[in-house]
């Protein structure tokens, strides 16, 4: 799955083969050294952390163990639970954090300051070939203070300004080079309905963009379809199509289409659009501007929602506002809407730079402001297990569970608490941020 | 709620015993104060934002001025009262740079007329309202003639009272966020509700002076300008003294010397520098420890860095925690923002108050950084290491001091303005929300009264309950119109 950077160009001229959960890459040439993440990543040291409130964000089991013990080695973690009920064995550097909370690392799916900005190229209305991945830039200043920030995970995406604006691809923030970084390229398809995409031209608007979105689409399932027919044994080899191969991992939902989707309408056609009519796995990225309207048909259609920057619906009587001609009249937080519809997975994004990358936090801050409800830690989840669910990398990351990659976080209190400050980070059990040191946020 | 209550107060003390104090008193009261208003704040944890806080206490306002705080208070009769039982009392925010949005009115004053110079910066004018000078000063006053007499009849000063709006819906969302008095342009406004008698506090707060690395010909000129008002400071004094033995001795003559200046110098108003960068806020620490003023810094990003420089001149600092900044690539030092700027100014004697990053009122969906969200911003303050106090004065009297109006607002103390919150909770609380805004004591905001915040956790007592006898006929009403909307809407 993994492969260095020179492979990876390779590997977008040469198809991806489906083998057991994930697809892969051809491999690179014989000659070329593979570099592997264990290579990179595993440190010597095992670890053994006492915090005094662990949130595991664990689908399974508890969700908060007091008085908690988490074990790292290999990078990964290899047990979690209650001091006393849990043995650290010989040869464990034991690190008590006295009162600081650990929970997991904190996902962003929607931001664009992992390197260059030249990713937004609008070479065309849909160019679903640009690569992200190309401009990625380890270590800068923005992905530092994501680090401090505690987002360990990201979805680098192309920008709005054309209706497919290329592949996104998911990162490790806070390490030091591309190859260790990278979790899955593609990580998505940036697909902009509406609300940027118009600057392309004049007559651009949401009936052409929709026609022209819709016929992209339905060339790149076809193109998915005639690779499929040739593995299958059924159809000639067809030739390769480095704007469409994206299609080979969207139609096997083995990556998702990222949506700049938001207001009522536009929400409503990408829903139609693109999960009814073409089947294709899809979650809703912003998913503001009155969009949580349209909750009950998310919640039937079994759609994800990654909601931010935007997080409320202004007052509208008597005032100018983006809400349109929705008639509510006090402040309405987007999260709570789609928590009151039933919307299942509910997470949070910054559209960094938008908003700074360091405040993924604020956004579940924001929403629990404006109503939603957190009984069932729900927003700590929006900011970790859930954006983990849908990238489908909840295998590895995401949530503080006996196997994962140990993606961790010391705060001082609930994430949601502007007030609580990141104070380490570890990813894949690399100590990444130590605020003794300095504190970035 | 604002039915007019005859209450006694005091948990321990017995209704029948306390009524027979209290009527006395109110006769007295009543002969000699026909028209007195009295509104109490009943049975909170009163937080006065002085460090001290009173558990279940009641605080008493006469006439819009705080007239008691503390416990087993008598209560006029006709005395409104706010039940606070459970909840919080804090003093009213002050926001600092607030945008016109919150009063609709331009706010424009505090310039010394007969300084105007044409072509110069004049944020003092029309704060950032991005208009050139030749814009303001209307055709028939040209700048190449400019004389103070024409300046004197009014031409382009606004009437403060003229342009606020009081019954500005933005206002009243800042209200419901805790603002009770903010500063735009040059002065200090108090947000009244329904009200413009008294609404500007002070016209003349700061006084815009520039002192940067970029400008090196200013600087020297400021340092100038301080030099000759100090030295006609000294002359002055001098004649003072000595006209007392000789009366034919001639005054010291004002010409050349910057009426502003002397303003800053004299303790009239306070001079705001914008400075961010290390090495023009060391200037501006020595500019006033030279001339013995208190600078305020707005930005101060940099702070942090020279934060005991910036102690011993006695400097204030407008901060916004989160402000992010890179570091210079061309120095050696540190620098560039810190989450702990607030923080380590604060603990190096440096008055800090703080801003969010957007100082109007985001119509746009993005909650959390503009003025709505000011207690969140000094959250953020808390974040990087400033205690709870210092975050609480940041927003209140720290504020209300550099702008000089901390006689009137910024804390709950006897004599000061009525003007206080009724909170849910710790107000730096990100889930807590004001249930009520009393401004110089009148109630002027009241949660589930107003269709901003109503829906979101209501307050249990005003759930409807059909079995309940509502007081009044207009109360019910209302509250029968937030259900309505509330299932509309799902």
């Amino acid at each position: 799955m993994k492969a260095p950077l020179t492979g990876l160009l390779l590997a977008g001229l040469v198809a991806p083969i489906a083998l057991g959960d994930e697809p892969v890459g051809v491999q690179n040439p014989p000659s070329a050294k593979p570099v592997t993440r264990a290579d990179e990543v595993v440190p010597e040291v095992k670890q053994a952390l006492f915090a005094a409130k662990i949130l595991t964000c664990a689908e399974q089991g508890p969700e908060v163990i007091d008085h908690g013990v988490i074990l790292l080695s290999g990078g990964r973690i290899e047990a979690i639970g209650r001091r006393g009920t849990l043995e650290v064995p010989e040869g464990y550097e034991v690190h008590d954090l006295g009162s600081d909370w650990l929970m997991p690392g904190m996902i962003d799916l929607h931001s664009h300051v992992a390197g260059s900005f030249d990713i937004n190229d609008t070479v065309y209305l849909t160019n679903p070939g640009v690569r992200a991945s190309t401009a990625v830039v380890p270590r800068n200043p923005n992905l530092t203070r994501a680090v401090a920030a505690g987002v360990t995970s990201i979805l680098f995406i192309p920008g709005s300004g054309s209706n497919i604006g290329g592949q996104g691809v998911l990162l490790k923030t806070g390490l030091h080079d591309y190859e260790s970084m990278e979790i899955r390229n593609p990580g998505s398809m940036k697909l902009a309905q509406s609300g940027n995409p118009e600057r392309y031209a004049w007559g651009v608007a949401r009936s052409f963009m929709n026609y022209h979105t819709r016929e992209t689409l339905k060339r790149g399932v076809a193109y998915a379809q005639l690779w499929q027919a040739f593995e299958d044994g059924t159809g000639p080899e067809p030739d390769i199509d480095l704007q469409f191969e994206v299609f080979r991992w969207l139609v096997p939902h083995m990556a998702q289409i990222s949506a700049h989707t938001q207001i009522y309408q536009v929400v409503a056609e990408s829903l139609s659009m693109v999960v009814e009519e073409l089947s294709l796995p899809l979650f809703i990225d912003h998913g503001t501007i009155g969009a949580w309207r349209l909750g009950s048909e998310i919640k039937r259609l079994d759609v994800a929602a990654q909601l931010g920057p935007r997080n409320v619906d202004a007052p509208s009587r008597g005032f100018m506002g983006w809400s349109q001609n929705i008639q509510h009249e006090g402040w309405r937080g987007t999260a709570v809407g789609y928590q009151d519809a039933g919307v299942k997975d509910i997470g949070f994004n910054t559209d960094a730079p938008v908003m700074p990358q360091e405040e993924l936090q604020l956004q579940a801050t924001v929403a629990v402001r404006h109503g939603f409800r957190d009984e069932a830690m729900q927003a700590v989840r929006g900011l970790t297990i859930i954006p983990a669910r849908i990238a489908n990398i909840s295998h590895e990351t995401g949530s503080l569970e006996v196997g994962k990659h140990a993606d961790i976080l010391q705060i001082t209190g609930h994430p949601a608490d502007p007030r609580s400050a990141v104070e380490r980070v570890w990813i894949e059990g690399h100590l990444v941020y130590d605020a003794e040191e300095k504190r970035e946020y | 709620m604002k039915t007019m209550k005859k209450q006694l107060i005091g948990g321990a003390l017995g209704l029948s015993l306390a009524l027979s104090f209290a009527a006395p008193s109110l006769a007295l009261l009543a002969d000699d104060h026909e028209e007195d208003s009295y509104l109490a704040i009943v049975g909170g944890d009163i937080f006065a934002g002085t460090g001290e806080v009173l558990r279940g206490a009641t605080l008493l306002s006469k006439n819009g001025k705080i007239e008691e705080i503390g416990y087993e208070l008598i209560l006029p009769d006709g005395c409104e009262t706010v039940d606070a039982h459970g909840m919080r009392v804090y003093p009213g925010l002050v926001a600092l740079s607030a945008t016109t949005r919150l009063t609709q009115g331009t706010f424009a004053a505090g310039v010394e007329i007969h300084d105007f110079v044409p072509h110069e910066e004049h944020s003092e004018i029309c704060g950032d309202c991005g208009k050139s000078f030749e814009e303001i000063v209307p055709p028939a006053l040209d700048p190449g003639e400019f004389s103070t007499e024409h300046l004197a009849t009014d031409a382009f000063r606004t009437d403060f009272d003229d342009s606020f709006d009081p019954f500005s819906g933005y206002m009243v969302m800042a209200l419901g966020n805790g603002i009770t008095t903010v500063q735009q342009s040059s002065a200090a406004v108090k947000l009244k509700r329904g009200d413009i008698s008294g609404v500007s506090l002070s016209e003349k707060t700061l006084t815009s002076q520039s002192w940067s690395g970029s400008n090196p010909a200013g600087k020297a000129d400021l340092r100038e300008k301080f030099r000759l008002a100090t030295e006609y400071l000294a002359d002055y004094r001098r004649w003072e003294e000595a006209v007392k033995s000789d009366k034919e001795l001639k005054e010291p003559s004002k010409k050349g010397i910057d009426g502003r200046i002397l303003d800053i110098l004299e303790g009239r108003t306070m001079a705001r520098f914008s400075a961010n960068e290390r090495a023009d806020l060391l200037g501006i620490a020595r500019l006033a420890q030279q001339f013995k003023f208190r600078p305020v810094i707005q930005g101060c990003v940099e702070g942090w860095t020279v934060a005991e420089e910036l102690g011993r001149a006695g400097a204030f600092a407008i901060v916004t925690p989160r402000t992010r900044r890179d570091r210079s690539e061309t120095t050696t030092h540190e620098g560039g923002s810190s989450i702990e700027n607030a923080a380590i100014l604060t603990r190096a004697g440096v008055q800090v108050a703080v801003v969010p990053a957007n100082t109007s009122i985001d119509m746009g969906g993005i909650s959390g950084r503009d003025l709505l969200s000011l207690p969140l911003e000094a959250g953020f303050a808390i974040r990087g290491g400033m205690d709870e106090r210092a975050a609480l004065e940041s927003i209140t009297v720290v504020p209300a001091r550099l702008l000089g109006i901390d006689h009137r607002v910024g804390t709950l103390e006897i004599g000061k303005d009525c003007d206080a919150l009724i909170t849910d909770g710790d107000l730096l609380h990100y889930q807590t929300f004001v249930q009520y805004t009393v401004v110089e004591g009148k109630l002027v905001y009241d949660k589930q009264e107003e269709v901003f915040y109503s829906h979101i956790r209501p307050r249990p007592e005003a759930a409807v309950d059909p079995g309940e006898e509502v007081s009044g006929e207009v109360e019910s009403v209302e509250v029968e119109e937030i259900v309505e909307e509330e299932s509309d809407e799902e």
